[in-house]
This record gives structure tokens, C-alpha cells and sequence, in this order.
């Protein structure tokens, strides 16, 4: 297509809105004649089609167990006192306590065989939301940011990325792709978000707005132009989320009680509900966290009471999605940033384990009913197929349209891909 | 654009009267006073900046000095009645006195205390262990507060040992775990301003260190580790501490010695002679330590599963998948196979080639490093500060962005950083010394300007309105609102002990509202959720009402005549007295409200949520 706006290395400090950009290009090219009319329809429905697709990541945090989870195995030393059950799909087995996940294995599809290197929490949270391992220098993206700079369609009044759940691991943000893109946290899913209600009426809101619109021209005349301006497009922004009615998404009080409690009663089903909302309301990125599975001690019950709460929203929310035709743009990830040893420590818990560890990938195109790869027999290692962490990202990026290899420009002006290496896990989209 | 100017910079490259400045102090052995040297840097920009024929902004109004002169050297506004003090004295030299005032305040040492804070924490590689960042506050601003110089603050940094909750000094390990490529980067970074990182994987494609240096840089640093502190059974810190055991020379180390020589770990275990090592041989051997670790060495290394480890699964014993942690060594990675161990590689200092002697234990060889970095014949050493502490103060950097300088950079008014380098050397590193400097030139008292994009001009003509920092923004709505600094955090299900500092209302605030100071100013535009904080949070609500007992409703209460309530609330939020333009605004909004509570109240919120407020002006 056209090099000129086909460009892939973008620079961070870009403000243009992909919308205001499309229109921006088309309307010059149109005047010079370098893009025709097919061009620009073809720009155009090919941003149509990316439009709409958006990603739920269920967070595990603290690192789950794939022997509890789903990759179980029973009647084996390292298995422990975990059984297994069938699923909807013959073949494939789950562990005992995601008895509602298993009703919908046929859109499910199970990585048994993600394998990494980085067994510390902080640092394995960082790679498996950026794809890039820390380093000091540089903030890389998180993946929620990258997606919703790729497809967000410009200005919109609720924030493209959003985190539900307390942060216990340091917060991965938008790095250098800047503010735009910074997820918008809601601590408590069962609350509306801090401060987007006013303390007074809108009217009285309106009115402070005019005022405080009128006492900043002085400060532009007296050499603050810039920094007003910038506040301006802020304020605009912000105060749209207040007096929009989309904020309404945030309200889970306006779900019926019956869909509530096939959520679940918990922190992690009401972030799910919660997910599916702001995805309907035109949302990119969602991040439901949950946790604590770092179960170094007392690994089954814990993990038990864990799966417990996280099993019934799970399975809820690929139904809904599923019921409002929303699971074929919605890709869905449940993954945690590393695994658990297959040996069961003497505290009867399990501790980290980078080398073999399970992600769950549904919806956007993902074939499901299938389980890819598989560990050996005891669990220590990657019996075949094995996925890296740029791999996983890779196939992200497929199931929404994004180009992984695309380039944007660090501060530094070092060019980063949003995945560095990998490749598409081809049998997830078989 | 900015990888152009890296390409464009490397074709003629090469720093001017780098050193210059440095020898003409040497040779008169005077240290040169703040006013002198402010002097010769106004002489210089003027000069320069007149032969491009562009205008240069005048100075500043007191009131603006007095509100950027407080933050940047205390970090806090000036109260109401000082602003009205310091505008209606007569004394010339009133500017001078003020910046010795503030300099001689303890809240200089935790302005910039928090400054290097947010320098160092905010790219911590492990943002769980960010907890020890207050205690690194405290120290830094005892160290500035005392003006230790600057070598001995950065010398102590780079060679700190102990429990973190007492040595605030051990703060670049603690944020980076101790890693040796990631404290050399990032000490590399803030003291010197050279991104020489990008030089860990491959050579850097328009610099000129070498991927063999970044890792020589490295190499003073892998004796340096992070532990945890353990009392009564439970975690309870963490250290820095030397380790200098040489493993190798110990019978069975970690795998590592034991893939090496595992002929000598049989010899020295295998009883019965049966040229496998059992658990029980493993028990019964020296040390413990092989003991220790066997049950994890059989797991990935025994092979045939009989439960012993021969010679030749020794042999194919896999890399320790975490970092190599314990080894005393530092080994550069191999590219082309990233398992295995890579080159050894013995610390050699990329700026003047020094090499301390090979195999030095920990301490002398981070002094080694401390003495290289802060040697004074280091170029960067001292521009480094100087161009943070410019930047800071004045919105604009010689270098940009803060923490690239470096050979193949072009700085902008070259010989006026070489002015202020020698004169911050001859004064022997005295940071003070650097900000009253700063302080006192006319190019930093100048009033701001928008900069126009269709004709970009030269740095320092003008200022250039910044945003606060959290800790400064803080500072203003604590003096402004009176909100309590210190009360405990809101909300139930608060943590007691040394996290409870976590949910203090300064750091809750400092979460929404920090940005990375390394930033550049034009980088840092706000977020939605700082906008929504400053609009709607209920912890402002009491303080901007103007029934309470609070700074608004004194104001209120006391000044019947709208002008004065008026100029008294611009006072309060802004430092300085409303324009006649702005009081019609505000009068024309008492009347239309019809309610001179709610409209005090609402003008107050304005100005609370103004650009003007968040930046130093």
C-alpha cells in the first residue's frame, strides 16, 4: 500500500489521534493526488475492521500453579492431591476445581507449554505485560498500551486502558508511549472509580469549568500558552468522563442480579462483569487481576480457594461475551507470570517455576477445544511445542490485528518493536 | 528526529572546550565565587544569544522570582505575606538574600532529596523493593542539608554497605537487586548522564563505547549482593553486602564449579567409589553446601533417573535459571549462545581506560569506580549535575534529554557548562555552591515566554513554565489548603509498621502525581486521573469550602470588599496579586452567582485546578 503513511516507525510524542491522522493523510493526499479514492476506502475499512477489537487479560498474580490449574496430574508424585475432570471437550482434562471453566472448553484453548527464564515476581509481572525484560533505561509499554494505541479509534470520552483489581506488583503502565495511553485504575470494581463523581451538581460543575476556562487566558498571555494548552485538551478530556453517561459502564448495579451471581460474589466475577462493560462501551484493553497465587506454603487449599473465585467469572464471562457476539473481536488471556515447581516443597507448597507454565487463550479468533504443547510426564520441563513469552505476544498481536514487528520510537530514539522476536503460535488459529 | 541529530552529531563530533575551564581553575587555585561565575554565564548566553538577533525576555516579576526562587530551592511557595514582604522592599539585593535564606532552610536538602529519589526509584528494576526509598530520602537530604560535596554523596552511593532500613545509601543496589549490569547502567546514567546501556547487547550503532566497555563497567560490580535480613524466622530487610568467597577454590561450589571440575567434586565425594554421587555421599561431603543443593542438581541434571549424578551429567548441568547470584566474577553474555556462562571480564573504566588491579574484593574495587567516576579530570562527572540542576531550574538542559550527554552529543552553549564546571569543581563539588549559582543569574530570573513554534529559538532567552513535581504540588496544597501532611492515610484496613508511610495522603498523592524528572518537560502532560483528583476528591472538599474554618473562609469572612478577597485568594493559590482583568472576571462571577460563598468557593476551585497552579512560572 502507500509507504508514506504506512510508516512504522512512529515517534512517542505523537498526539494525533489515529482518526484525526487518517483524515489529516487523506485529505492531503487527496489535494496532491498521491492517495486515490480506493486507497483511502481501503485505509478506511481496514481501520474498520481492527475497530471493535479489544482484549480482557485475567491476571494471575503471584504465579499459579499449572498443576492446579490445567495442566493436572493425577495419581503422579509431583500431581499431589489434585484430581482431574473432563471438560466439554472429550480428550481434555482440567483440574477438579474449575468445574464452570470446564463447561467451556470449546472456546478455550490451553498453552501447557509456556516456558521462560525469569523467576522473580517483580520482574517476570514486568515481561509478561511488556514482552521485554526490566531495564533501567528504558519504560517499555505495557501490552494493553501498545494494543490501544494500535486500534483505539481516537478521543473518546471513557480511557482505552483500563486496570480493575489492586496493583500488588509495581504497576506496568504506558511507558514511553506516554499519558494517552495509561490505564485508567478502578481499585474497586464493586465502586465507581475515585473522583469521577463530582462533589457538586453539574450544573454548579459547568459553571466552575467556564470560570476556571475564562482565569486561564492570563496565564497564556503571560507566557504559559503551551502548558495551558495542554491543560485545556486535559480537562476536556477528564471532564467528559465525569458528565458522560458512559460512565454508567462502571456501574454494576445496573447488571441483573441473576448475571451478577453467575459472576461470582467476588472481587474477581465483578471485575469480569465489569470487563465486559467497558468493553461494550468501546474500552481496548481490560486488566482483571487477581490474586495471591504465590502458594509457597499450603499449596491445595490455597489454591482450592483461589480457583474457587476465579473459575465461575472466568466461565461467565466467555458465555456473555459468547451471548452478545462479542467473544468473536474479544480475545481473552488467563495467565500469570510464571509457574510452580512440580515438587511439592516440605511446607506442602510449591514455589517458583519459569520453566513450564500454562496460559488460557479464548475468543478473537482463537480455535478452541485444543490444548497446545504439553509438559513431561513429571512436569519439569516442556515435553513439545514450546512458547516463549515473545511467541504468546506474537499471537496476541495476530488474534487483534496488530503488527508486532512494528516499530515505535523510545525517547532515546532507539526504535522498539511492540514484540521483539517470536512467532505466531499457528495452531491456535488453525 | 532525534536519531537524525544522533547521526548528524557522530559526523563532526567531538566536545569543544571540554577541559578548558578545568585548567584555568587549576592554574589560579582561587574558587571562584557564585557571583562571579553567574556573571561570566549571563556574559556568555547574552552574547550569543544577541548575535542571533533574538530578543531576550525581561526579568521577572518579583512575585514569579519569589514563587520559582521557593520552589526550586525549597520546593514550596511562599506564603501570602511573604510574597507582599518581598515585593515591597527596597533593597537591591534582596534576590541574593533570599536564595541564601532558602539554601540555609532544611527543606533544600528535601526538595532535592526527593528530586534524586524520583531520579532513582522511579526506574527501579524492582518496584516491590521501592519501600527503602524513604529511607534513602532522609539520608540524601542530611547529605545535602550538611552540603557534603558532591564526590563524597556519589562515592558513598557507589559503595554502600548494610540494612537498608539504616543505610538510605544503599539505594541503587536496593532498587536494582544488586544486578551488575543494572547498577552500572543506571549509575552511569544519573552521575555521569552517558547512556552507555545501550551498548550491552551489541556496539552502539552511533556511539562510541563499545559493547566490551558498558560490560568492563559492569565488572566492578559483581561482588556486591542484596540479601535478605532474617530476625525471629521471619523477612524482615534487606542488605548489601560484600561477597568475596571465590567459590571455585572451595570443594563443591555451586553448578556452576561443579560442571567445571567435576572429576575433583567425585574425588573428593564418591565413598564407595561407584563414580556416581548418592545423597547420602552428597551429606557426608565438606562444607554441607553441595548438600544443600543436590536435591535441585538431580532434578535437572539427573539424566537416567537412578537418583545419582555421574561425571557426565555433571558435565551437562544446565545454567542456574536465575541470575548467576554468588558468582564473584562478572561475565559478559555471549550473543550468538545467551546459556552459556559468556567471557569473564575485569573491570576497566570506559571514560580514561584505568584498570584497578584484577580479582580485587568488593570494596576496593567499588572504590575503584567511585574514585573513577568522580575524578575530576572526568568531563561528565560534574556536567552530569550541573546540567540536572539547570534543567530543573530553568525547564531547558544544555544536553537533552537530561541524562544523555556524552562525546557524540552536541550541547547547546557549550562554554557556558564549562564555565559552570569549573567553577563547581574548584569549589570542590559544592552543590549549593551550583544552585545559588544558577539562582543568581539573570537567565534564570527571566520571565517566561511561550515558546513559538514557526520561529524556535535559542534556549535561555526566556524561562519556560514547568510542571511541579508531586512533591512540590503537595508542598502548595499544603500551605494553600492547610490539607495535613502528616495524618494517617484514609480508609480502613490500614497496614501499621514501616508501610503505613505508603498510604501517608503525601505518598498517595505522590502515586497519582510523579513523573519521571529525567523526562523531558514537553513529555510530561498530566493524566486524566490527576485532572479528576484535583477536580472532584473529597479530601479537598472541606478545605475549599468557604464556611469552614479554613484559609478560605477566613479570607472570606475578614474582607467584605470583593478586590481584596479577591487579590487575598490569588495570593493564597498563586503567590501574586490578581490582574485588573482577572478581578472583572472574578467580580462579574460573584454577581452572576448570586452567592458569594459558592462563588469564593468556586474560585478557589478554579485556580486550584489552573495550569498556572501546577507549574513553576
Amino acid at each position: 500500500m502507500f509507504t508514506s503513511w504506512q510508516q512504522d516507525v512512529s515517534m512517542t510524542r505523537h498526539t494525533v489521534s489515529r482518526r484525526a491522522f487518517l483524515h489529516t493523510v487523506s485529505a492531503a493526499a487527496f489535494a496532491s493526488g498521491t492517495l486515490s479514492f480506493r486507497d483511502v476506502v481501503t485505509v478506511r475499512a481496514d481501520d474498520l475492521k481492527k475497530q471493535g477489537r479489544a482484549m480482557i487479560l485475567l491476571w494471575m498474580q503471584g504465579g499459579p500453579s499449572q498443576l492446579e490449574t490445567f495442566d493436572p496430574k493425577p495419581g503422579t508424585e509431583n500431581g499431589g492431591e489434585t484430581k482431574a475432570i473432563d471438560t466439554a471437550v472429550p480428550g481434555i482434562q482440567i483440574a477438579h476445581t474449575w468445574t464452570e471453566t470446564a463447561k467451556v472448553m470449546n472456546d478455550l484453548a490451553i498453552i501447557r507449554s509456556m516456558t521462560n527464564k525469569e523467576g522473580q515476581h517483580d520482574r517476570a509481572t514486568y515481561q509478561l505485560h511488556t514482552g521485554y525484560i526490566p531495564a533501567g533505561s528504558v519504560r517499555h509499554p505495557g501490552l494493553g498500551s501498545n494494543i490501544a494505541r494500535e486500534l483505539s479509534a481516537g478521543p473518546q470520552e471513557i480511557p482505552s486502558v483500563v486496570g480493575i483489581g489492586q496493583n500488588r506488583q509495581g504497576t506496568v503502565g504506558a511507558g514511553f508511549l506516554g499519558v494517552d495511553y495509561e490505564p485508567f485504575q478502578v481499585n474497586d470494581p464493586n465502586r465507581m472509580p475515585d473522583n469521577v463523581v463530582t462533589g457538586t451538581n453539574e450544573a454548579r460543575f459547568n459553571r466552575r469549568l467556564g470560570l476556571l476556562g475564562k482565569l486561564e487566558t492570563e496565564f497564556a498571555q503571560r507566557g504559559g500558552e503551551t502548558v495551558v494548552e495542554n491543560h485545556r485538551r486535559l480537562y476536556d478530556k477528564a471532564s467528559k468522563l465525569v458528565l458522560s453517561p458512559k460512565t454508567k459502564a462502571f456501574d454494576l448495579s445496573q447488571e441483573p442480579a441473576s448475571l451478577r451471581s453467575e459472576y461470582g460474589d467476588n472481587e474477581f466475577g465483578r471485575g469480569c462483569l465489569l470487563a465486559r462493560r467497558l468493553i461494550e462501551s468501546g474500552v481496548t484493553f481490560v486488566e482483571v487481576r487477581h490474586g495471591n497465587w504465590d502458594t509457597h506454603q499450603d499449596n491445595f487449599e490455597n489454591t482450592t480457594r483461589l480457583s474457587g473465585q476465579v473459575d465461575p467469572g472466568f466461565a461467565a464471562l466467555i458465555r456473555d461475551l459468547k451471548t452478545r457476539g462479542l467473544l468473536d473481536t474479544t480475545l481473552v488471556a488467563w495467565m500469570g507470570e510464571f509457574g510452580r515447581t512440580p515438587k511439592v516443597n516440605p511446607r506442602g507448597g510449591r514455589d517458583h517455576y519459569p520453566r513450564v507454565f500454562n496460559a488460557v487463550l479464548a475468543g478473537g479468533g482463537v480455535k478452541g477445544g485444543q490444548v497446545i504443547g504439553a509438559s513431561t510426564k513429571d512436569g519439569s520441563a516442556v515435553d513439545h511445542d514450546p512458547v516463549e513469552v515473545p511467541d504468546l505476544f506474537c499471537s496476541i498481536c495476530h488474534s487483534l490485528g496488530v503488527n508486532p514487528a512494528k516499530e515505535n520510537m523510545s525517547p532515546l530514539g532507539r526504535p522498539m518493536k511492540i514484540v521483539d522476536g517470536g512467532k505466531v503460535v499457528d495452531k491456535l488459529f488453525a | 528526529m532525534q536519531r537524525l541529530s544522533w547521526h548528524l552529531a557522530v559526523i563532526g563530533m567531538m566536545v569543544a572546550g571540554n577541559g578548558i575551564g578545568e585548567a584555568a581553575a587549576k592554574k589560579t587555585g582561587v574558587a571562584p565565587t557564585a557571583a562571579s561565575v553567574a556573571e561570566s554565564v549571563d556574559r556568555l548566553i547574552r552574547s550569543e544569544i544577541d548575535a542571533s538577533k533574538i530578543d531576550i525576555a525581561p526579568r521577572c516579576a518579583d512575585e514569579d522570582f519569589l514563587r520559582r526562587v521557593s520552589f526550586d530551592i525549597a520546593g514550596r511557595p511562599p506564603l501570602p505575606q511573604q510574597v507582599t514582604l518581598f515585593g515591597l522592599n527596597p533593597d537591591s539585593q534582596k534576590r541574593a538574600a533570599v536564595i541564601d535564606q532558602l539554601l540555609a532552610s532544611p527543606d533544600f536538602g528535601r526538595n532535592w532529596g526527593g528530586y534524586y529519589r524520583d531520579v532513582i526509584f522511579m526506574n527501579a528494576t524492582n518496584q516491590q523493593l521501592r519501600g527503602g526509598q524513604s529511607v534513602f530520602e532522609e539520608w540524601i537530604a542530611e547529605q545535602l542539608n550538611t552540603n557534603k560535596p558532591w564526590d563524597e554523596i556519589v562515592t558513598a552511593l557507589l559503595t554502600a554497605t548494610g540494612d537498608i532500613r539504616e543505610h538510605g545509601e544503599t539505594a541503587l543496589f536496593l532498587a536494582h537487586q544488586s544486578q551488575p549490569a543494572e547498577v552500572a547502567a543506571e549509575s552511569c546514567r544519573i552521575f555521569l548522564g552517558i547512556q552507555i546501556q545501550c551498548a550491552n547487547c551489541h556496539d552502539h550503532p552511533s556511539d562510541v563505547w563499545k559493547r566490551q566497555q558498558f560490560h568492563e563497567l559492569a565488572a566492578y560490580f559483581p561482588r556486591t549482593a542484596l540479601r535478605p535480613v532474617t530476625e525471629n524466622g521471619m523477612q524482615r530487610s534487606f542488605e548489601v553486602v560484600s561477597v568475596n568467597m571465590d567459590n571455585r577454590r572451595g570443594g563443591g561450589g555451586g553448578p556452576e564449579q561443579i560442571r567445571e571440575n567435576p572429576e575433583r567434586v567425585m574425588a573428593m565425594m564418591d565413598r564407595n567409589r561407584d563414580e556416581k554421587l548418592s545423597k547420602v555421599e552428597a551429606e557426608n561431603g565438606p562444607g554441607g553446601q553441595f548438600a544443600r543443593i543436590f536435591e535441585r542438581l538431580l532434578e535437572v541434571g539427573d539424566s537416567n533417573k537412578d537418583g545419582m549424578l555421574s561425571v557426565e551429567e555433571m558435565k551437562k548441568l544446565p545454567d542456574p535459571q536465575m541470575q548467576r547470584r554468588g558468582s564473584s566474577e562478572y561475565f559478559m553474555p555471549d550473543l550468538k549462545d545467551p546459556s552459556s556462562r559468556g567471557t569473564q571480564i575485569n573491570p576497566k573504566f570506559f571514560v580514561d581506560q584505568t584498570t584497578p588491579a584484577t580479582e580485587l574484593p568488593d570494596m576496593e574495587r567499588r572504590t575503584a569506580a567511585a574514585k573513577a567516576f568522580t575524578n575530576p579530570e572526568n568531563p561528565w562527572f560534574a556536567r552530569a549535575i550541573i546540567n540536572r540542576l539547570w534543567h530543573e531550574m530553568l525547564g531547558e538542559g544544555f544536553y537533552m534529554p537530561v541524562d544523555d550527554l556524552g562525546p557524540t552529543r552536541t550541547a547547546r552553549f557549550p562554554e557556558v557548562l564549562d564555565e559552570l564546571a569549573s567553577g563547581f569543581i574548584a569549589n570542590k563539588y559544592d552543590v549549593k555552591w551550583l544552585v545559588k549559582t544558577i539562582a543568581l543569574t539573570d537567565t534564570y530570573q527571566r520571565a517566561v515566554r511561550s515558546k513559538s513554534a514557526s520561529a524556535p529559538e535559542l534556549p535561555f532567552a526566556s524561562q519556560t513554565p514547568t510542571h511541579l513535581r508531586a512533591d512540590q504540588l503537595f508542598n502548595a496544597l499544603v500551605t494553600v489548603l492547610g490539607v495535613d501532611d502528616r495524618a494517617p492515610g484514609m480508609g480502613p484496613g490500614m497496614m501499621a509498621g514501616p508501610f503505613a508511610a505508603a498510604r501517608s495522603p503525601r505518598n498517595q498523592f505522590h502515586t497519582i502525581f510523579s513523573h519521571d524528572p529525567s523526562t523531558p518537560q514537553e513529555d510530561i502532560l498530566g493524566n486524566v486521573q490527576q485532572a479528576l483528583f484535583m477536580m472532584n476528591t473529597p479530601q479537598f472538599r472541606g478545605a475549599v469550602s468557604a464556611t469552614g474554618n479554613n484559609r478560605l473562609g477566613q479570607i472570606v469572612r475578614k474582607y467584605n470588599d470583593d478586590q481584596d478577597a479577591i487579590a487575598e485568594v490569588y495570593l493564597l493559590a498563586l503567590s501574586r496579586e490578581p490582574s485588573d482583568q482577572e478581578i472583572k472576571v472574578c467580580q462579574t462571577y460573584l454577581k452572576d452567582t448570586g452567592n458569594r460563598t459558592e462563588a469564593y468557593e468556586d474560585i478557589l476551585w478554579s485556580l486550584l485546578n489552573s495550569s498556572e497552579f501546577l507549574a513553576k512560572r
